[in-house]
């Protein structure tokens, strides 16, 4: 009986500091998204993301210890567009935390007034794979994005914590001038890079490919989230060297044993791509993540033939 | 001309109705967005080998069961679930049907309709879910075929602690019959069945995690009527049960290998007459092991006693060989072997073949 008061003196204990922290908790579903917050929220917020960079997003599992993360928090900032369909609903419903639920102002959908790239014309299923109905959720790889993104944690923080509304603009305004600041640099390195065709593993790459020049020609997958087969892989070795394509692009979560095979077939140079903030220990912000990967392309070419 | 006033009529009040229709109008996108998300999943099973015991054995392939889910939020305050099991045979029957409020205050939630109960966690999935073609044999003994379900209602409690996820459910249902659930029998109307369960959940390392918990269930075993004193007085069963799950997934890999392990203990004491009891037991243990994108293999034990029985036992266990050609649909190659109580053992081989329309769900974990 001494232990059940103990237990319950504890656990009342805790509930109580939970609601009394000074920083705005902000919990996002990717690295990116709590990178961008992390710019804006400055000192005021303490960012954490439940994705880690280096995870595959669509297949994070919904363990019940972000529940505890997302039990405090009082933003919530998903990138939507059903890239964390299969993992972040399980969690807000059991977050057991009303005020990040759908419609309530600490829920933000990151995507809202996005750039968003192939949303498909006419009916969707899943003979077309693992398709996102809404459009391809991977937009933050276009800094633009990451402006529009950094604007609206910016507008929400102000409405969740108005006393520090000035300070959020203030850090809003120091990051759009660094940002503007590398998109300078960032479009100089890839005037270098303007229409060299890749191939990339998954479909992940077209608001970055658009945004910096870059064609991308096909997929190792046929199908989103579908492996290769080898009548695939046939065929697509076939048109690395039809089209002259010169880099292989794969995200850092998938196996490299069949790229690998691909490169060395068609002497075409493999590079193992970021694609969020947190994949490489040195990508810690989201300008970082444009530095590394237009520097990781211009390298990679000059590896190649 | 009446009857052109009456065309112009007709003509002005159908209007709108077609405007509404128009493919991508307004109206009828609000509407799809408010519907629910509808999914199915379908179950087919074949099986090879004779049942010992049984008198009519299932066909050689079934079309087992379409379970179709329909989940919406309510209001701002609820969501509810709906899954109706549709028998391959032709029955209809409401798996679970759940209301729940997610708002409350306090880490409380509270859920209200027919639902399954919090004892163990193998408990918690839906027989087509499950890796396995059968239920484990306690499981089977215990709680019947479908599992430990009934109407009723259940609060969840997050209890704040500084050190794991603590969970706290405690819940109520109306009992169901022997016949339903060996382990309880309903006596009475208002003869209810109650069951606690504290479960802990705590990440080992980024790709270790391990979840601990205790059961405890508590309702009727019948009636017995004392021809002495000419009354009858209801009897008691009560289960306690242990859970332990162990799951293994590296992150920078998630979609290639992964360990999973989970076994489940339960102890019985049921009232046999007033003021005697029987004494029983029963676990399972399961391991499986996924060594490619699409490739996964695993094995259950199965060691169990009755409910309300002596010291006679079932044992066994299950192997299969599982392939999933995408998310949404896995093929598995299964075999198992039973020693009966009575000595005897029983081979059957079965194939599951399982996939999922509609929207994606998620695992239960």
């Amino acid at each position: 009986m001494r232990f059940f008061y103990l237990f319950l003196f504890t656990a009342l204990f805790c509930a109580a500091p939970s609601q009394l922290s000074a920083k705005v908790k902000i919990v996002t579903t990717t690295e990116d998204l709590a990178a961008l917050a992390k710019e804006v929220g400055g000192d005021f917020a303490e960012v954490s993301s439940i994705a880690r960079g280096y995870q595959d997003p669509h297949f994070v599992e919904a363990k019940p210890s972000y529940l505890l993360k997302l039990k405090k928090a009082r933003l919530f900032i998903q990138a939507g567009l059903e890239l964390e369909t299969a993992w972040a609903p399980a969690l807000l419903t059991n977050a057991r935390n009303p005020g990040i639920l759908p419609g309530r102002p600490g829920f933000m959908d990151a995507s809202d007034g996005c750039a968003i790239l192939q949303k498909p014309q006419g009916g969707v299923d899943r003979s077309m794979g693992d398709v996102h109905p809404l459009g391809n959720p991977h937009y933050w790889l276009n800094p633009e994005n990451g402006r529009t993104i950094a604007r609206a944690v910016a507008r929400r923080l102000s409405v969740i914590d108005p006393d520090n509304a000035g300070g959020y603009k203030a850090n809003l305004g120091a990051f759009e001038a660094r940002l503007s600041e590398k998109e300078k640099e960032w479009d100089a390195l890839a005037g270098e890079l303007k229409g060299i065709k890749v191939i990339t593993y998954h479909n992940s790459w077209p608001s970055f490919a658009k945004r910096f020049g870059i064609e991308v020609v096909d997929f190792i997958e046929p199908k989103p989230g579908i492996p290769p087969s080898a009548a695939h892989v046939h065929f697509l070795t076939g048109r690395i060297r039809a089209e002259g394509v010169r880099l292989l692009l794969v995200e850092p979560y998938f196996d490299l044993k069949l790229p690998k095979k691909i490169a060395a077939q068609t002497e075409t140079t493999l590079v193992v791509f970021p694609p969020s903030v947190g994949a490489e220990e040195s990508i810690k912000t989201y300008l970082d993540l444009f530095d590394r990967q237009l520097k990781l392309l211009k390298n990679s070419l000059g590896k190649g033939k | 001309m009446r009857s052109c006033t009456l065309f112009f009529a007709a003509l002005v009040c159908a209007l709108p109705a077609a405007l509404r229709a128009q493919p991508g109008g307004n109206a009828l996108q609000s509407s799809n967005i408010l519907n629910p998300n509808i999914s199915a999943v379908g179950w087919l099973q074949g099986e090879a080998g004779r049942r010992s015991g049984v008198s009519e054995p299932p066909p050689a392939f079934a079309f087992k069961e379409a379970e179709i889910a329909v989940q919406s939020v309510v209001d701002p305050y609820t969501r509810a679930d709906l899954f109706l099991a549709v028998e391959g045979e032709g029955g209809i029957e409401l798996e679970e049907g759940y209301l729940t409020w997610y708002s409350l205050p306090g880490g409380l939630s509270l859920k209200a309709g027919k639902f399954k109960g919090a004892f163990g966690k193998f408990n918690l999935t839906h027989r087509p879910e499950t890796a396995f073609a059968d239920r484990p044999l306690v499981h089977e003994a215990y709680f019947g075929e479908e599992g430990l379900a009934s109407a009723g209602a259940g609060l969840s409690w997050h209890v704040p602690n500084p050190w794991l996820l603590l969970n706290l459910d405690a819940q109520a249902f109306t009992l169901p019959e022997a016949a339903e659930m060996p382990a309880f029998d309903k006596a009475r109307r208002k003869d209810f069945l109650y069951i606690g369960r504290l479960g802990g959940y705590y990440d080992l390392t980024e790709a270790a995690n391990f979840a601990l918990g205790g059961s405890c269930a508590h309702g009727a075993a019948g009636r017995e009527f004392n021809p002495v004193t000419v009354s009858s007085s209801t009897l008691s069963s009560r289960l306690y049960g242990l859970d332990l799950t162990l799951r293994w997934k590296n992150p920078r890999r998630a979609i290639y290998r992964s360990l999973f392990w989970q076994t489940e203990f339960l102890w019985s004491r049921q009232e046999i007459t007033a003021g005697s009891y029987k004494n029983t037991r029963g676990f399972f243990s399961h391991l499986e092991y996924q060594f490619a994108r699409r490739w996964r293999t695993g094995a259950r034990y199965d060691w169990t006693q009755f409910p309300g029985g002596g010291a006679a036992h079932e044992s066994g266990g299950l192997a299969y060989l599982s392939f999933a050609s995408s998310e949404f649909s896995r093929l598995s190659l299964q075999g198992r072997q039973v020693k009966k109580a009575d000595g005897t053992r029983e081979n059957l081989g079965f194939l599951k073949l399982i996939f999922n329309i509609g929207p994606h769900g998620t695992d239960p974990f």
